[in-house]
């Protein structure tokens, strides 16, 4: 579905991403795990368009997509859920979830609507708010419901749980075990490595920009080099 | 009494402000550049004036045909200049939209010479009436009306169209936007023709009274124009309209405030007043305050 | 003392040397060819030469603000039409004020006259007081807003001169101003600004500015006030601007609104920007192309016979010329045409041996060898006690209180959002606290970054902040000329030269420091942190974007750095590798609160410590983050 290939990326002089490889088959759901800093973030803004790749390719449903515009990955079904959400505060509900309609025809908006407002009961009840007034877990809600508005083949989310409160954070997680159930293709980017592992169907370990370990979500958790990565060799 | 037909002058004159000062300010807003540029839709639409009223054509299609011109050219400018531009720093984006006045400053005179070149203007420009002692003219009147209707659907367009709502989230937050789908090229061509409607339908309303062309008569309304928009805090577009509307009254009152022999003053004591404010509230009077949960 | 001063003149001295000489042939092969061309005919060309001239001051002028604080200025030639309008109403003979101006006139203006040449120097002074006035309001604002200001202040002038007709007489203008006599006052002054703008850029305060120029928040970071170096070039550039005004008046004879409005000041602009801003020698070329350019597209226009045929007559190709140019080089070569070349520079190199030498006499007894090192001085304790923030009811950082041994490396880690990045601005005073206090030695550390650095603290970035424009040397010596002036006290350390040696940049030294490599970089940004003489070191991810085998080199290099400077040292990183090998001790954030402290084996045993990384449990119950 979604292959990452030799991808390298660079800010300037700094390289953030090196060489990484990685694939996410049809109805996978794949977790990218790593410390802070390890290139994570970097990873998902090129698969998606926002940053170019030094070198190497992003593949999408068969097609080299390296390079291509966001809007143009959003139309053809790979929908990202920004690190931080990034919400528009000044917009309501409604208008943040119409505004993600934007690649799907005209007939199908209010339909997509209407299932984000069953989905997401809770944004239902906040409809017409600014989203500057929702709380930490009701915006992440929105941001991914807002993802889900383009109806997307794969769907990446970028620290979904980052800054929420313990009980958010496993309504964040049954969400992704929905998704998953419901057949979605997922790529997910998490902190608490062992939670999302626990969950996953395969995981990556990102490190210093590279990736360093690959495998099951429970080989992963018994793996020595994920333990190392976050707190070093003891 | 003078009071109240001051304020009447103002806000027929700060109409053309406002409607210039909301395109200055969404630019602004999507791209962070101020567009001194934005004064040559006024020329364009001056010179398309001319030219139809030489051929005697209806100003029912004439000012349509203004309006258009607008338009195009500040689509036209997207394109060829500051889409190159786009991620430049402030500083560049800013001489960039200088040059491309200054180009058509040169343009127009090497085509049709720097001399101002008349229309005459239609008969209710000028006509008056009285209303409880007040000489009122018709075309403040007109300035007023056609500018709470532009406010009034510009206001809808931002909020009820899907063009209108990607063009606020992309102020928001342009890479957020594109993550979404919306594309960058469309949405900025789009802010571009939508501020060269306004600048045309303000810029109608402007010429119409004014009636003559000439290559640099651009300049002073943008001039005003920029002034208001920074004086409601660029970005924001209710800011535009107010700021403009007060700059119009403002100017007419300081005009008629000062003693004889520095009346002609009245422009450098607003600098003043603008330089002082940015100094003291350098975010502008009102900024777009995003709406957070404390 | 004496010998870090003459080291800095040793560094700074022949370049500014080189860079007057080689400015000042540039010139004198301009004035050549412009006489060259001038003998061929006619009084007209004799203006042209007066002109370049003029408008080349202004250019200069306009570069020693705008090329040095890259903060963009429309209102210089406000400061110009001040000087020529002083200079004109105090020089006018009586005879000739009393038909041009009104018995109204105000400030009896109408009853003096003064020396024409005192009348210019009065017309400068009094030009640079407004600069001076007007700066104290740029300098403190920065990016569009100063820009506006300074647009205002061109609006102010010319509606005074267009519309207070009693003291201008309007657009009427002036005319009869008594001229100095001689055609070499145009060449005197381009010499003059030349020798100002060259002398200002190696000066303490130009460095300064271009210091912030690059880069404003790293430039706080080295301890320098972004608003005295702002303005005093603003002062500066408004005397040599003013100096452009007298002479273009005098040149001219008689002095309108229209001479210093909107139109010239594009001109102006646009020769800076299409030659290169950034140094004299772009300022010079690009006066010189866009006259040129002018001078023949008006050629053009006038309908000559050229190339076998008649061209049409057309008003207005100059301008079009002017726009296209400008147009073109800001979309294609946004830093002009020269970039950031400066025959300065050229010169310099080309005299390398020779300047070698030169300067290794002049700093030659000095020099130090390693072991000539004064043992550094010891440091200082870094206490935090409680600190705390909270933005909006939410609380970012809560009770935060670690201790720093005097010259210890200590690290401060913790999971993305624990609120590593906002105890870093608490301690560098990009916020300020809620709650709590940063003691370090004995006194507290208050204030903005700037004024923290001085006390003490020096920090490098996560993102790398280097001067990239600045060579290698520079990017020391700047931090050097600032402990020079504020940690004198601490004496000792290592100067810029031991400093670039530590740090293997030594080959390096003349190279732009944004043509280096990362780890470069990095290793350059922390020299420059050390060459504030601190007594305390904040490195914000050190290792970021690194390989492990650079992890571990920049392990030892820190070490080597903070030892010589005798600095304590705090590191903020994520990579656990590098923070177990080179820390004494560990604090642990997690949630903005600290969750454990102790030796690198000792967090890294910790349960809390795990759970908080690997997301196991659950975190403590805390307030959600947004």
């Amino acid at each position: 579905m979604l292959a990452v290939e030799n991808l390298t990326t660079k800010y300037g002089a700094l390289t953030a991403l090196r060489d990484a490889s990685l694939h996410v088959g049809q109805g996978e759901l794949v977790a990218l795990v790593g410390p802070n800093g390890a290139g994570k973030t970097t990873l998902l803004s090129t698969v998606v368009g926002l940053l170019r790749p030094a070198s190497g390719r992003v593949v999408f449903n068969g097609v080299d997509v390296t390079g291509r515009d966001p809007a143009s990955l959003v139309a053809s079904g790979l929908a990202l859920v920004p690190e931080r959400r990034r919400i528009f505060k000044d917009l309501s509900v409604k208008d943040n979830l119409l505004l993600a309609s934007v690649t799907q025809p005209k007939r199908f908006r209010s339909d997509r609507l209407d299932e984000m407002a069953s989905l997401f009961p809770i944004l239902r009840e906040k409809w017409d708010v600014s989203a500057g007034y929702l709380s930490g877990g009701q915006a992440q809600q929105l941001a991914v419901a807002r993802a889900l508005m383009s109806d997307p083949k794969v769907l990446l989310l970028d620290e979904p749980c980052l800054g929420l409160a313990p009980t958010m954070v496993d309504v964040i997680f049954d969400l992704l075990v929905s998704l998953k159930a419901n057949g979605r293709t997922v790529l997910v980017v998490e902190q608490q490595a062992q939670r999302v592992l626990g969950i996953a169907d395969r995981g990556y370990v990102l490190r210093t920009g590279s990736i360093v370990a690959e495998g099951t979500g429970a080989d992963l958790l018994s793996h020595g080099d994920l333990f190392a990565s976050y707190v070093g060799n003891v | 009494m003078s009071v109240i037909q001051n304020l009447i002058d103002g806000l027929g004159v700060g109409a053309t402000y406002a409607l210039l000062a909301i395109g200055v300010s969404m630019l602004f807003g999507v791209m962070h550049l101020v567009n001194f540029a934005h004064g040559e839709l006024l020329t364009v639409g001056a010179y398309v004036m001319y030219f139809l009223r030489e051929r005697e054509v209806a100003w029912i299609v004439v000012v349509p045909a203004a309006i258009a011109a607008a338009v195009l050219l500040s689509m036209a400018i997207e394109l060829v200049a500051f889409r190159r531009v786009r991620n430049a720093s402030p500083f560049t984006l800013l001489l960039t939209s200088f040059a491309i006045e200054i180009l058509s400053h040169s343009v127009w005179r090497i085509w049709l010479g720097s001399k101002q070149r008349t229309f005459a203007a239609p008969d209710i420009a000028f006509k008056t009436f009285e209303v409880g002692g007040l000489t009122v003219e018709w075309w403040d009147v007109i300035s007023i009306v056609v500018a709470v209707l532009a406010f009034a659907s510009t206001g809808w367009i931002l909020r009820n169209t899907l063009f209108g709502i990607s063009l606020r989230a992309s102020a928001e937050d342009f890479d957020a936007a594109r993550l979404m789908g919306v594309k960058a090229n469309r949405v900025i061509s789009g802010a571009f023709a939508f501020a060269g409607l306004l600048a045309g339908v303000g810029g109608s309303l402007y010429l119409l009274r004014r009636g003559s062309a000439d290559p640099r008569m651009g300049a002073d309304p943008l001039l005003k124009a920029v002034i208001a928009a920074i004086i409601g805090g660029l970005g924001s577009l209710k800011g535009a309209v107010i700021g403009g509307l007060a700059l119009g009254v403002v100017e007419v009152f300081v005009r008629t405030a000062l003693p004889s022999g520095i009346e002609g003053l009245s422009d450098a004591f607003v600098f003043v007043a603008i330089a002082v404010l940015f100094v003291v509230r350098p975010q502008g009077l009102f900024t777009v305050t995003t709406a957070e949960r404390v | 003392m004496m010998e870090r001063h003459r080291a800095l003149l040793g560094t700074a001295g022949p370049q500014a040397v080189a860079s007057l000489v080689a400015n000042l042939a540039v010139l004198a092969g301009v004035v050549l060819g412009g006489f060259a061309y001038a003998a061929g005919g006619g009084s007209s060309r004799d203006a042209l030469v007066a002109t370049l001239l003029t408008n080349m001051v202004m250019v200069i002028g306009f570069h020693v603000f705008v090329g040095n604080t890259g903060v963009l200025s429309f209102g210089h030639l406000g400061l110009a039409s001040i000087a020529a309008y002083v200079m004109a109403l105090l020089s006018i003979p009586l005879a000739r004020k009393s038909v041009i101006l009104t018995a109204k006139a105000p400030f009896g203006i109408r009853e003096i006259v003064v020396d024409p040449r005192l009348a210019a120097i009065i017309g400068i002074a009094v030009a640079t007081l407004v600069a001076a006035l007007l700066g104290l309001v740029v300098a403190r604002t920065s990016g569009l807003a100063a820009t506006m200001i300074t647009l205002a202040l061109l609006f102010v002038v010319l509606q005074v001169a267009n519309n207070w007709k009693d003291l201008t007489n309007g657009t009427g203008g002036l005319s009869s101003i008594p001229r100095l006599s001689g055609a070499s006052w145009p060449v005197a002054g381009a010499v003059l600004a030349i020798v100002v703008a060259v002398w200002f850029r190696h000066s303490r305060s130009g460095r300064l500015a271009v210091a912030t120029r690059e880069d404003e928040l790293a430039a706080a970071a080295m301890g320098i006030d972004v608003f005295r170096p702002r303005l005093i070039a603003f002062v500066v550039s408004g005397a040599v601007v003013g100096l452009g005004g007298i002479l273009q008046t005098q040149s001219l004879g008689s002095l309108g609104p229209r001479q210093f409005a909107f139109e010239p000041t594009i001109l102006i602009l646009a020769m800076l920007v299409v030659g290169g801003m950034r140094t004299v020698t772009g300022a010079i070329f690009g006066t010189v192309f866009i006259t040129a350019g002018k001078e023949f597209t008006r050629f053009l226009g006038d309908g000559p016979h050229f190339l076998g045929f008649t061209w049409p007559k057309v008003d207005g190709f100059p301008d079009l010329f002017l726009a296209a140019a400008l147009l073109a080089v800001l979309l294609v070569r946004s830093s002009g045409l020269l970039g950031e070349f400066d025959a300065g520079e050229l010169l310099h190199k080309f005299m390398h041996r020779f300047m070698r030498r030169f300067t290794r006499r002049l700093s030659a007894v000095p020099s130090a060898t390693s072991a000539d090192v004064i043992a550094a001085p010891s440091g200082l304790r870094l206490v935090t006690t409680d600190l705390g923030v909270t933005f909006g009811g939410f609380t970012a950082v809560d009770g935060v209180s670690f201790e720093v041994a005097p010259g210890s490396i200590h690290g401060l880690i913790g999971p993305n959002g624990a609120g590593k990045t906002t105890v870093v601005n608490l301690l560098t005073g990009i916020y300020q606290p809620t709650t709590g206090c940063v003691v370090l030695g004995d006194t507290e550390v208050v204030g903005p970054p700037h004024k923290r650095a001085r006390q003490g603290i020096a920090r490098t970035f996560q993102n790398l902040r280097v001067f990239g424009s600045l060579a290698v040397r520079e990017n020391i010596a700047i931090a050097d000329l600032v402990a020079a002036k504020y940690r004198a006290s601490r004496g000792g350390g290592p100067g810029v030269e031991e400093l670039l040696r530590l740090s293997g940049l030594g080959d390096m030294a003349d190279r732009r420091a944004s043509t280096l490599d990362y780890g470069n970089q990095r290793r350059l940004e922390i020299a420059r942190a050390a060459a504030l003489r601190p007594a305390f070191l904040l490195l914000d991810e050190p290792t970021s974007g690194m390989s492990e085998t650079e992890s571990l080199e920049m392990v030892n290099h820190v070490r080597r750095i903070a030892a010589a400077v005798g600095a304590g040292v705090l590191v903020i990183d994520h990579d656990l590798g590098f923070i177990t090998t080179i820390c004494d001790r560990i604090t642990v954030l997690d949630q903005g609160r600290v969750i454990a402290e102790g030796t690198p084996a000792e967090v890294q045993r910790n349960q809390h410590v795990i759970d908080a990384y690997l997301g196991t449990a659950a975190a403590q119950p805390g307030d959600e983050v947004r």
